[in-house]
């Protein structure tokens, strides 16, 4: 602020000393000036200004003191402090100068109220020096002969300004140069102190308000030294493994000050200190021997030193040195353990055999090798066997036993002391109990209760867990006083399997295994659940556990998030053992959506979405609706089936409308009286002109001959030679009969001829089955080539039955049997069966044409025969085996009317196993 | 004038002895390392002998042992009174032939001489504390001014005398610390009077 006055009025006071009559010699004269010039004012105090006018002026320009204004900085000065002393001096006085600025000018206003500028003025404000407190100096040895003393001190407040501060000193009858600082306020070097004699030194400050003198300092400079350190500081290794000497130089002589020393010293990459007591260096020396160090280590040194008085300062620490011990034997034996594997065959152990390698307190110098030494303790007679092995491990092949090893670690100076491990051919002592581990910051703590037996020392081994590699063991051998210890170098969010062997005198416990984590995080995946079966209300849902790198913890349990789209969501918690869980009460046909989380102590982590939509149907619900609707549906077919066949007949009827049989009219004018030849002539005679057709028997396979007599078999070949023979049958147009199919069609009478002569004739034929016992029946093609108006057959039929129930009845098939009576067995038990539905309805007796087999059909017992009906038939049958089989003639030479027929029909009884010759 | 010693007397007069002990072996010690410094600054031989420098007594003297307090503070006073001219004096043409070509033996001669007069001083205060009154330099001055200045020296002669005077200067260091030790004992030997009696 006080620079920027200076300047406005350094640039106004130009312009004024332009216009003064002493700078310009008159060129243009000033009518005034102001008393003081450029004053230096304290700040806060009063301050009053004069302005004096010239008397030429007064008679030139009539201007008066009374004319005069006062400004600050073109700001007018309140009137109130002017005061007119007389006309031509005028005054201002102010009570504060820190109202003032500059510049402050002097104004008249002349002429017209014109105002004009007589004088100005720089005014600066500021304080006077504080009196500088704090004084203090320090010697500094800047070489072996050159000492420089500094002084600082506190200059107190800023002034304001331009303030000059000095050191000075003197001895009390010489004053010395002062000492000026340079740039600085608050201190100042000299260069050349003078020892031994009582220095007062003392700082003066001043400035154009003041001069302020600080309170003397009255010291001898050699009381305020800080010495240099000791330099060229040589490190030598004496003859003991523990000591080193240290050797330097002081670079101020003794005739100046004696000195005292501090020794510290430390171990090559360690940071903390030691130091050698002060009282043993409490001496002037420049070397020193440092005992009860390690043998062969490095040690760092440095020194420092002070008046050996303890006045003054210490000096700051010598340039650090190294020096090594020299080596000593070790100290104590490597720790030693081994890993069994057993893999090959228990009998056969492969042992690896570990130790640790000393750490070099331990070692004490370089291990140049290890001695091995295996005793099997199980076998006397075995011999001792040795090994040297520089590295820090041997495997060996060992039968099982108990085997104790014996190491012993090297080096250029003697051996350790032996290790000893016990290797027992099993674990069977006590373990420890209640192992248990504590994170520890950064160390995993592993602790364990003794067993109740003196154990020498544990073993403690740990492992990282992994799911892609094996776990590779880091051990530890602790004394046997210890019950737990810190494992360092664990990771965390790392699983660890941790397991403790205590170590007896004459065997080794089992191990105790835990795992542990420094550090739990939350899972680093969710577990990927899927359905593995899905419901119709259920769906089992399967996961895998997340691998060990992905729990980060112990996983505590698992969550089964699920929910519908619109639905709420469901939590289950599931034991973290499990990897499958069915979900029910489900709502069917639905889409859910199902998520995993796992937890660990430290948070949880969820896995991808799965969706599944439930089924529809539950299990065997189709089957429960399907089977019994197919049931129904058979049993339905089955009824119908049933039903058509109990109604077969009146099917039939609208299937295949009987078509009657003219020869049939005509068969119940036959006479079983009446011989067959005469019958055939009487045939011939009816149809003289061969319009009858020969019904063509032909009989296959009547092996049986022995059941045939005699008598039986001529009639049969006489019927098989005289073709025109003929048997009324009818069973339907085109030679097909209900259920036959037969192998062969044999037409006895000539075909051709029949074709000649018949050519409007309409031909029926049955086919009849036979067969003989248990032989494949015979099928029988009968044809009839009746001339006769079917209509009319029919109508005289129905006319006769009086409705269309009667029909079937009176539609008889006449078969004529080629064979005997034996030879009916399949085809005609069909027929049989027919016939006995006839006979239940009651309307047997005259139509029916049984055709029994007579005993013979007895033993042959058809399947069909065993129906129901059998039985209720059973009587009919009775009744009909003991007759003949009844052979429906056709008399052709009186043809009885309808109504007759039934009335000339009568049963013919024959033998047994016989047949009646027609 | 022992027994009317004060406690803080006997104290100031202790450590002033002490100091002077340690200024004049230091003092010493410096005059040595300045020795070897000038030798060779100068081109001299250490070998080179010097004569007896005017002005100065000499430090050698006979039956030392003898000596009471104050005389052995006076002969010290007047020694290094006079070394204290002359190594002025030996700074002065040392400034003259070398300019400031070799500051560092001018320093050492500053410091020496500093060292001379803190010294001196010392002395001064010794004898104020034996009630003995410091004699003026002013008479030494006026006796110096009696007799014709010394005639102006070669180059080669102000440097043997310079080296006569550090040499010199060496043993009077010597003397006063056996000097101040004797005065720092806590005996009756401080009856200087007596001693100053019997001195010859």
């Amino acid at each position: 602020m006080f620079s920027r006055w200076n300047w406005v009025a350094c640039g106004f006071y130009l312009v004024l000393s332009i216009c003064s009559p002493d700078a310009s010699s008159g060129l243009v004269q000033s009518c005034g000036h102001i008393i003081p010039e450029s004053p230096v004012l304290a700040l806060g105090s009063n301050f009053t200004a004069l302005c004096i006018l010239n008397e030429s002026c007064l008679d030139f320009g009539n201007i008066y003191a009374s004319q005069i204004i006062w400004k600050i900085k073109n700001r007018v000065v309140p009137k109130e402090q002017y005061r007119e002393i007389n006309r031509t001096v005028s005054s201002v006085t102010f009570n504060d100068t820190s109202t003032l600025a500059t510049p402050l000018t002097c104004n008249i206003l002349a002429d017209g109220q014109i105002e004009q500028n007589i004088y100005g003025i720089t005014v600066t404000v500021g304080l006077p020096p504080e009196k500088p407190k704090n004084l203090s100096c320090i010697v500094h040895q800047e070489s072996r002969f050159t000492y420089a003393m500094t002084c600082t001190w506190n200059p107190g407040r800023h002034t304001f300004l331009d303030t000059q501060f000095r050191l000075r000193y003197r001895w009390p009858e010489q004053i010395f140069p002062d000492c000026i600082p340079k740039d600085v306020n608050n201190s100042c070097t000299i260069d050349d102190s003078q020892f031994f004699v009582n220095t007062e030194i003392w700082v003066e400050a001043t400035n154009a308000l003041g001069k302020a003198v600080s309170d003397p300092l009255v010291v001898d400079p050699i009381d305020i030294v800080k010495p240099l350190p000791p330099q060229n500081v040589s490190i030598t290794s004496g003859l003991l493994p523990t000591v080193l000497q240290l050797v330097w130089e002081n670079w101020i002589s003794d005739a100046v000050m004696t000195l005292k020393f501090n020794i510290r010293y430390r171990i090559v990459g360690d940071t903390n200190w030691m130091e050698v007591p002060p009282e043993d260096t409490a001496s002037p020396r420049t070397s020193f021997s440092i005992q009860g160090l390690r043998p062969y280590t490095e040690y760092v040194f440095s020194i420092r030193c002070m008046k050996e008085d303890g006045v003054g300062y210490w000096s700051d620490w010598s340039e650090e040195k190294t020096g090594i011990t020299i080596e000593d034997k070790p100290s104590k034996g490597p720790p030693i353990w081994r890993i069994i594997d057993t893999s090959q065959s228990p009998a056969c152990w492969t042992v690896h055999l570990i130790w640790k390698a000393l750490k070099p307190y331990e070692a004490n110098g370089v291990i140049l090798q290890y001695e091995l030494t295996v005793r099997d303790k199980s076998s006397l007679s075995s011999p001792v066997k040795k090994y040297n092995v520089t590295s820090t491990n041997y495997t060996l092949q060992l039968r099982e036993g108990t085997y104790e090893v014996t190491l012993i670690a090297r080096n250029s100076v003697g051996p350790s002391p032996p290790s000893v491990l016990l290797i027992p051919a099993s674990n069977s002592k006590a373990p420890v109990k209640n192992l248990r581990t504590l994170p520890k910051h950064d160390k995993l703590w592993v602790g364990w209760t003794a067993p109740n037996n003196y154990v020498l020392k544990y073993v403690i081994e740990w492992c990282l867990m992994s799911s892609s590699s094996d776990c590779i063991i880091e051990w530890q051998i602790v004394l046997g006083d210890v019950q737990g210890i810190d494992l360092k170098g664990i990771k965390p969010f790392k699983c660890y399997l941790i397991t403790v062997y205590p170590l007896y005198a004459d065997g080794q416990g089992s191990g105790q295994s835990v795992k542990a984590y420094l550090k739990q995080d939350r899972p680093s995946k969710g577990p990927t659940v899927q359905t593995k079966k899905v419901g119709k209300a259920e769906a089992v849902l399967t996961w895998n556990h997340l691998t060990v790198e992905e729990q980060n913890g112990f996983i505590r349990n698992y969550t089964i998030l699920y929910k519908t789209i619109d639905g709420n969501e469901t939590v289950v918690t599931v034991d973290p053992s499990k990897t499958e869980y069915t979900l029910s009460s489900l709502t069917s046909d639905t889409l859910y959506t199902v998520r995993m989380m796992a937890s660990t102590d430290n948070g949880s982590r969820t896995g991808p979405d799965f969706t599944f939509t439930t089924q529809k149907f539950g299990k065997g619900e189709i089957e429960a609706i399907v089977v019994p609707v197919c049931l129904a549906f058979l049993l339905i077919v089955l009824l119908g089936v049933l039903f058509c066949f109990n109604k077969r007949d009146l099917i039939k009827k609208h299937i295949w409308p009987i078509v009657p049989d003219p020869s049939k009219s005509n068969i119940a004018q036959w006479s079983p009286q009446v011989p067959a030849k005469h019958n055939i002539s009487s045939k011939d005679q009816m149809y003289p002109e061969g319009s009858f057709t020969d019904v063509s028997v032909v009989e296959i396979e009547a092996d049986d001959k022995k059941s045939f007599s005699e008598q039986d078999l001529k009639p049969f070949d006489l019927l098989k030679k005289e073709k025109s023979t003929s048997e009324g049958h009818s069973s339907g147009i085109g030679g097909s009969s209900c259920m036959s199919s037969p192998r062969q069609s044999v037409s006895d009478s000539d075909e051709g001829e029949t074709t000649q002569n018949t050519s409007s004739t309409v031909q029926y034929s049955t086919v009849v089955l036979n067969g003989y016992r248990d032989q494949t029946p015979v099928q029988v093609f009968s044809r009839s080539e009746s001339t006769q108006p079917l209509l009319d057959s029919e109508e005289r039929s129905e006319d006769h039955a009086g409705g269309a129930d009667s029909t079937p009845q009176r539609q008889q098939y006449f078969r004529q049997n080629g064979g005997q009576d034996e030879t009916n067995t399949d085809r005609p038990c069909f027929e049989r069966t027919k016939q006995i539905t006839h006979a239940n309805e009651g309307d047997l007796v005259g139509f029916v044409q049984l055709q029994i087999s007579g005993q013979s059909s007895q033993p042959l017992g058809l399947g069909m025969e065993k129906n129901t009906q059998e039985a209720a038939v059973s009587d009919v049958l009775q009744a009909c085996t003991e007759g003949q089989t009844v052979r429906p003639e056709t008399v052709e030479e009186n043809p009885l009317s309808v109504d007759e027929m039934p009335k000339s029909y009568l049963p013919q009884t024959v033998r047994q196993g016989g047949y009646m010759p027609q | 004038m022992a027994a009317a010693e004060s406690p803080s007397a006997a104290l100031r007069r202790r450590d002033l002895c002490s100091r002077g002990i340690r200024l004049a072996g230091k003092m010493r010690a410096d005059v040595v390392d300045l020795l070897d410094a000038y030798v060779e600054q100068q081109g001299l031989d250490a070998s080179a002998s010097a004569a007896a420098v005017e002005g100065v007594p000499l430090a050698a003297v006979e039956r030392w042992d003898e000596q009471t307090g104050t005389q052995r503070l006076l002969e010290n006073l007047a020694a290094y009174r006079a070394f204290r001219t002359l190594l002025a004096q030996m700074l002065e043409e040392q400034r003259e032939q070398l300019g400031e070509a070799d500051a560092g033996l001018g320093r050492a001669l500053a410091a020496v001489l500093l060292q001379v007069s803190a010294f001196a001083y010392h002395l001064e205060e010794l004898l104020r504390l034996e009630s003995r009154g410091v004699p003026g330099e002013e008479g030494d001055e006026e006796e110096e001014d009696g007799p014709p200045p010394p005639p102006r020296l070669s180059l080669f002669e102000q440097k043997l005398r310079g080296l006569g005077v550090l040499r010199e200067l060496a043993q009077w260091a010597v003397r006063s610390v056996r000097d101040l030790r004797q005065l720092a004992k806590p005996s009756p030997a401080t009856g200087a009077a007596p001693g100053l009696a019997e001195s010859p």
